[in-house]
């Protein structure tokens, strides 16, 4: 069924319908949020949050846009919203992380030691991409997790593809600058 | 060079986490139990609509109540035959005989 039907289909009050649409982009959201909050259970809780939302506001979707566009944006603003709301509960879990992760009995390839050192280098690049601004962090989560074209970020981001390369060029820069300090 | 690589593996690894097989399962039971509570929300404008006809009901109530008027006066009035009048006269004297 061609997206338009199914979204025509949807507004109808078909839920089977909404359950194909949520089944063709779910990991598309899915790995958006994991950018955003790094953890898998906080990352299933957005995508359940921005289908719902879909499932509110499709019958205001006006085409005006490609509905994957329309998606990601609102992806990212919850992404963003949920990121505000819960700044202090999340850095006590990202060092309950780095423990965990570090004792981990089913990786059997590294050492304990090797395990350690991945897991803190993993939180400090975490915390690197966490202090990025909202649209530098937005620009390089939707160009590194999911690989899209400027062009296509800039349409999302509302924005053009100059700004966008601008942006990315910028978090960059300031990834480096935060992981390369002494 | 290093640094980006690490990034890298640090992004790869995140992408390969796979959502819960049951999240589809559990964002359609959230889709349905919405659709529910939107057919029992009843619109405010039916409650206000409510509440205004009762009070209007006991207002008219209370008003009709006001409006009867008693036919029947409250004032005493005394009907006195005076043919049948026993003659106070005969309690005034000393003997009645």
């Amino acid at each position: 069924m061609a997206e338009e039907q199914l979204i025509q289909e949807i507004v109808s009050g078909n839920t089977l319908a909404f359950k194909t649409l949520m089944e063709k982009y779910q990991e598309r959201v899915f790995h958006v949020a994991m950018g955003f909050v790094h953890l898998k259970e906080d990352a299933e809780d957005l995508t359940q949050e921005v289908f719902i939302k879909v499932y509110q506001s499709l019958s205001t979707f006006n085409h005006d846009s490609e509905f994957s566009t329309w998606l990601y944006r609102i992806t990212i603003n919850t992404c963003i919203n949920f990121v505000n709301r819960n700044r202090k509960k999340r850095v006590l879990q990202s060092i309950e992380d780095v423990w965990q992760s570090a004792f981990n009995q089913y990786d059997k390839e590294k050492t304990p030691l090797e395990k350690l050192i991945t897991s803190e280098r993993n939180l400090l690049i975490k915390k690197a991409i966490d202090s990025l601004s909202e649209k530098q962090r937005s620009a390089f989560i939707l160009s590194k997790y999911e690989e899209l074209p400027q062009k296509e970020i800039a349409a999302i981001m509302n924005t053009t593809e100059g700004a966008v390369e601008q942006l990315l060029q910028r978090a960059k820069n300031n990834l480096q600058k935060k992981l390369n300090r002494p | 060079m290093r640094t980006e690589n690490f990034i890298d593996d640090f992004i790869r690894d995140e992408k390969q986490t796979e959502p819960n097989p049951f999240l589809t399962t559990r964002i359609m039971a959230e889709v349905e139990k919405m659709q529910q509570t939107e057919i029992k929300i009843v619109p405010w404008w039916q409650i206000v609509v409510f509440v205004a006809s009762i009070v209007a009901v006991v207002f008219l109530g209370i008003t009709l109540g006001n409006s009867y008027i008693n036919p029947i006066s409250q004032e005493i009035t005394m009907n006195i035959n005076d043919n049948e009048i026993e003659n106070f006269g005969y309690y005034s004297l000393n003997s009645h005989e």
